[in-house]
């Protein structure tokens, strides 16, 4: 038990007294009736939609006013509300607001709530009755779900841990985290749900990606957390889904990919509007962040050594193992890697670090990538 | 009567099949994207802009030209790949898993995904289902082509 409280309330004698008297007289105490709060009447700006968080953004419960340091509330007092003496500290880490709000947090988790799905239900999976996918290309699907089931449960863990380190205050960022949490958790149900129904089990583990996975966890600020989980490797994956969805078998692939990728492009929405909020308002942190994604850039440019996932690319892309079908599907993953590349400097430059590309070796790594490509004739966009 | 492609009659009867099939349009969830669609006639292109607003296309315009700035992306392509793709949804009730929109424009080779801000950009996966059901409500529609 690593928090006790502070008394011991059945052995408490005045506590007991009071209990047993307020049971005997019925006499109440009502002074929280005269709590020293703002009345609003919050409105609907839109029917259809419903009543918003951002309906709610008035007065003292809003959070335009949320100052920039939060010093007047550590414990779990909604924002807004009275904060008697005697609340304990809840100790949270990041009491500062641009360590972790984003421009139009609220909406990105008014569309989490509306766009949630289910994978047990929304997914056609009877559409797989009868269907038999040849050895190598079954095979290579089920390694692609076994990578993809691994990368979501790290993706689930890493936005929970950081939700109890988040001040209360920030309630609509907090909101945002855990419904990416569940939408992760979605993630990693429908890919083993897909992986088991492949018919060949689940495949191997990746090492090369776990290494650079663990590296999401081990971030030192919310910020850094962010820009690796949500701007990098999201913004990898949200690429990886598109192009799965591009390369898949069977059309209850192609819904898996599209649904997922809705979600994954919804994290990265909130990672770089959470990245444009930072640089701008703790313009200090744009070293740190430099630093950062140096290391998580090289991560990701490590993942293209994970074999067992380029080749079951490769497999997917080309639609076999025959030479013909090696030389098609290595065109087809190169344009995809170095897609990927290209939106992701596309992003940070949107973001305000244009500078990015001057300093980072993943951006001299996709020149030579890139042109190498171009030298054995594969077309770029 | 048919409809023809590229007007504002059609995405007028998509906005109408759209308002039709509310249940499925909510169960979806809001989309809140304005994007463009570019059809190419005989080297001219024909322009279109839809404002998706909660659950609805609250607004379609014909325009001379799109502003990369004041949308979110722009899907264009020649008449002959969005007539395939309509043509594919009429006869499956839903796009095939060749023609579905990611799949035309994943390599820009049939259909090219243009923007001015990524952001925007990564609107079409944030909606992509909806943006998918949207189309395949063509299969609802009698539609001619010039």
């Amino acid at each position: 038990m690593a928090y006790l409280s502070t008394t011991d309330f059945t052995q408490d004698k005045d506590f007991i007294d009071k209990w047993l008297y307020t049971i005997r007289t019925g006499e109440m105490d009502l002074s929280w009736m005269k709590s020293a709060t703002e009345k609003i009447s919050p409105e609907e700006a839109n029917p259809r939609r419903g009543l918003t968080y951002r309906d709610l953004n008035v007065g003292t419960y809003g959070y335009t006013d949320i100052p920039e340091k939060v010093r007047n509330n550590r414990s779990y007092a909604p924002r807004g509300a009275e904060i008697p003496e005697g609340v304990p500290d809840a100790q949270p880490w990041v009491s500062r607001k641009s360590e972790l709000w984003a421009f139009n947090t609220e909406s990105y988790y008014e569309e989490a709530v509306s766009r949630q799905w289910n994978a047990t239900t929304d997914i056609p999976w009877d559409r797989l009755d009868g269907v038999e996918l040849p050895e190598v290309t079954g095979k290579a699907l089920s390694q692609l779900m076994t990578f993809l089931t691994e990368v979501e449960m790290i993706a689930t863990d890493t936005p929970a841990m950081w939700l109890p380190r988040l001040n209360p205050d920030f309630i609509e960022v907090r909101a945002f985290i855990a419904a990416q949490a569940m939408d992760e958790a979605r993630h990693a149900e429908v890919f083993r749900k897909r992986a088991l129904t492949t018919g060949w089990g689940l495949m191997q583990a990746s090492p090369i990606n776990e290494m650079a996975l663990k590296h999401l966890r081990d971030a030192d600020s919310f910020s850094e957390m962010s820009v690796a989980l949500h701007l990098v490797a999201e913004g990898n994956v949200l690429t990886l889904f598109r192009f799965s969805e591009y390369l898949s078998p069977t059309d209850v692939d192609k819904k898996i990919f599209r649904l997922v990728m809705q979600d994954e492009a919804r994290h990265v929405g909130y990672g770089m509007q959470h990245f444009k909020y930072v640089l701008e308002h703790f313009p200090e942190k744009r070293e740190v962040l430099h630093a950062h994604l140096d290391e998580a850039e090289n991560i990701s440019f490590a993942g293209a050594a994970a074999t067992e996932l380029t080749e079951a690319f490769i497999i997917l892309a080309g639609g076999g193992l025959k030479k013909e079908n090696i030389e098609q599907g290595i065109k087809v993953t190169t344009q995809f890697n170095l897609k990927q590349m290209q939106e992701h400097f596309e992003r940070l430059d949107k973001c305000g670090m244009p500078e990015r590309r001057e300093r980072s070796k993943l951006y001299k790594m996709y020149e030579m990538g890139r042109a190498a490509a171009e030298n054995a004739g594969i077309k770029l966009n | 009567m048919a409809i023809s492609f590229p007007s504002t009659e059609y995405f007028e009867a998509l906005k109408a099949q759209m308002a039709a099939n509310e249940e499925k349009f909510r169960r979806l969830g809001f989309i809140d994207t304005t994007f463009g669609v570019s059809v190419g006639v005989n080297g001219k292109a024909r322009n279109f802009v839809l404002e998706f607003e909660v659950f609805d296309l609250k607004n379609v315009s014909e325009v001379p030209s799109i502003d990369l700035k004041k949308v979110d992306f722009q899907i264009e392509g020649d008449t002959r790949v969005w007539r395939e793709m309509i043509e594919n949804i009429r006869r499956n009730g839903e796009a095939d898993s060749s023609h579905d929109i990611n799949t035309l424009a994943h390599f820009g080779e049939q259909l090219k995904i243009v923007y001015d801000d990524p952001d925007g950009h990564d609107k079409l996966y944030r909606f992509m289902e909806s943006i998918q059901e949207f189309f395949d409500l063509s299969s609802k529609l009698e539609v001619s082509f010039n």
